[in-house]
């Protein structure tokens, strides 16, 4: 399994091996520098300015902030987040060797979209920012994280998956959940589908029920704001109960 | 709890009548079908915002028992599943850390 543990080097190889699969772009940059003509020809500066007005904006994400700087991980957008090109139809990632948030600039379309790929990445940088997740060597806490991703960012609402032409109304929403977990896993791992499957089959009660930070799964911006709500208001909730 | 001179309802009362009319939407009837498939039971939020209401009334102490009652079987279904990993008791070290470049730089 291509998560086995090995000593720090081979562990380092393996980090930049995984992040290599869907961001190979970014090791060769490093070093050589983004600057001036990288900005000019790509859709970097409408990333930024789709990404401040996110994290400015959105109810999803400024949750998600709040409960990160409550948890002592404060997000610097300079630093935690980077606009860059990216293979494939991926629209994002978190690197969890640089503790960076990856938006992939040629695939984010829209606002909206901008929107549920930040909360995806958030809730990613959420678990590691409050638990010991072994992102490299243990799948069971790399499906974890994707099943919650995709339960809390709105990636399965009715509306996407009708857009997705997947049809389905009776419990679809974990049905999707267990489906965008799956493909997420292989996307960044390389794994059979079956090994990701029973990963995702093991975790699924306990990590599809953990809703931290929203408390909830927020189907609209209406949820994603009582759960901000609430989460404002934590200090009187448990102090009275 | 905190001691009855010091207590007061965990939300406000504006709070569970908020969740009330929200559950009781059909918005959220759709939504709780899709991820459950079952109708969503409200009733519960009915009984919190009337307890918080006769509390605020009449510092009612049946109300403040069944508010408290109430929220705590909330948290509770939170932490019925074992997690996964391990909770932390600090943030990683390397979060606010420069990235490797900016060190190579410096």
């Amino acid at each position: 399994m291509a998560g086995a543990a090995g000593g720090p080097q081979q562990q380092q190889q393996q980090q930049q091996r995984v992040a290599c699969q869907v961001f190979p772009e970014r090791r060769a940059q490093r070093g050589s520098g983004q600057g001036l003509l990288s900005s000019v020809f790509s859709s970097d500066q409408g990333c930024q300015r789709l990404l401040l007005k996110t994290l400015e904006t959105n109810p999803y994400v400024k949750l998600l902030l709040d409960a990160m700087k409550h948890s002592g991980c404060a997000v610097n957008k300079e630093r935690h987040f980077s606009c860059e090109d990216c293979n494939g139809n991926v629209s994002g990632g978190f690197d969890a060797s640089t503790s960076q948030i990856v938006l992939c600039q040629n695939n984010i379309r829209n606002e909206a979209h901008m929107n549920r790929v930040v909360t995806h990445e958030l809730v990613h940088a959420f678990d590691h920012c409050r638990a010991h997740v072994n992102w490299f060597t243990d799948v069971r806490h790399l499906a974890c994280s994707e099943v919650r991703a995709a339960n809390l960012s709105g990636d399965c609402s009715l509306v996407n998956e009708i857009f997705r032409l997947h049809f389905g109304l009776k419990r679809h929403h974990q049905t999707c959940v267990r489906d965008r977990a799956i493909l997420s896993i292989l996307a960044v791992r390389n794994i059979s589908k079956e090994v990701a499957q029973k990963a995702v089959d093991e975790v699924f009660e306990s990590c599809f029920n953990d809703q931290e930070p929203f408390g909830r799964i927020p189907h609209n911006k209406t949820y994603a704001r009582y759960a901000h709500r609430d989460f404002q208001n934590r200090d009187r909730y448990y102090s009275n109960i | 709890m905190a001691d009855a001179g010091g207590w007061r309802p965990p939300r406000p009362c504006e709070a569970y009548r908020a969740e009330w009319t929200l559950c009781r939407s059909a918005g959220h009837l759709l939504h709780h079908y899709y991820v459950h498939g079952e109708r969503p039971a409200c009733e519960q939020w009915r009984r919190d915002l009337a307890s918080c209401q006769e509390w605020e009334e009449r510092r009612s102490a049946e109300a403040q028992r069944s508010l408290c009652e109430s929220e705590r079987a909330r948290v509770q279904a939170t932490r019925k599943h074992a997690l996964v990993w391990t909770l932390r008791q600090s943030p990683p070290a390397d979060w606010h850390l420069p990235l490797p470049q900016e060190e190579k730089d410096q």
